[in-house]
């Protein structure tokens, strides 16, 4: 056994914790949580718009996951995470924004208007000539419809986790992301079919 | 295609019951006994194997848009996860 006293971040943010835990539980954590990052990392900057806003938030859900394993029951730990990510970047809206009404908490969360490439995050090349008309095409798309297919189709979520993450039925899910979808190819097939007459 | 919560498939079935589960089977959604029902419908079905691709060039056409992550801060979020699960010191380096 061992005790760990970690703390976190900024002397300005500084947030201690004494936390007992046997190393295996340690290495079970890190074993566990690493390959989850990335997604982490995309859905928080999804969430709050900015990369250093991201890192902030998954530092801050990473350090309630440690503190908080002992609990976990071992099931969806990626859908354990994300819920713990909304919660702490919806109280954190709540303690700024102490006016704000659950609804308009909710407004805030992914696709209602959020943007992190305004944060200079650098987007991959494109190759392909489609590629202008399917990025219209996702802009054009309601917030909600919009919020699944990058959950799903740009971060990696799967139905259930975009469901838990969104409050939304699984079913809810899959029919925006299927309206949303065909709504994308019905502007490729337009884009093609002006191609194929011009 | 419309959405219901899903049954098992039967071991044939038709285009309409595959196209209700398609989106599902595309994303890897589906258990793996409907995974192959559907698999070996869409092997000798061409209707619904056009439309299967067709959904799939779409699918990857909006996941070509994925913004690639810079990796400092993935790096640094490495960092913190090995410094907070093997006990070590202030993960801020201070």
């Amino acid at each position: 056994m061992t005790t760990t006293t970690v703390r976190a971040r900024t002397g300005t943010e500084t947030d201690s914790v004494a936390h007992v835990a046997d190393d295996r539980t340690d290495a079970r954590f890190r074993e566990q949580v690493l390959p989850e990052l990335e997604v982490l990392y995309r859905v928080a900057r999804r969430l709050t718009g900015s990369n250093s806003d991201a890192e902030d938030l998954v530092q801050d859900t990473l350090l309630k996951a440690y503190r908080a394993f002992d609990r976990f029951d071992g099931r969806y730990l990626r859908a354990w995470l994300l819920t713990i990510m909304r919660n702490h970047h919806r109280n954190q809206l709540r303690k700024r924004r102490p006016d704000l009404l659950d609804d308009e908490v909710a407004q805030r969360l992914p696709g209602h208007g959020q943007d992190a490439r305004r944060d200079g995050v650098d987007e991959r090349a494109f190759h392909d000539d489609l590629d202008p008309v399917v990025r219209e095409a996702l802009r054009s798309l309601s917030p909600k419809h919009r919020s699944v297919i990058a959950l799903v189709d740009l971060d990696g979520l799967t139905y259930r986790e975009a469901a838990e993450l969104l409050g939304v039925p699984v079913g809810t899910v899959m029919s925006r992301l299927h309206r949303a979808r065909s709504k994308v190819r019905s502007r490729l097939e337009a884009h093609l079919d002006v191609e194929d007459t011009s | 295609m419309r959405h219901r919560p899903q049954l098992p498939l039967p071991p044939e079935p038709d285009c309409h019951q595959v196209g209700a589960v398609l989106q599902s089977y595309l994303d890897g959604e589906l258990g793996a006994e409907d995974t192959g029902v559907v698999a070996a419908h869409l092997e000798h079905c061409e209707r619904c194997g056009i439309e299967a691709a067709t959904v799939t060039r779409v699918i990857d056409a909006i996941r070509r848009q994925r913004p690639d992550l810079a990796p400092d801060p993935l790096v640094r979020l490495t960092g913190f996860v090995e410094q907070l699960g093997a006990g070590g010191p202030d993960p801020s380096g201070s």
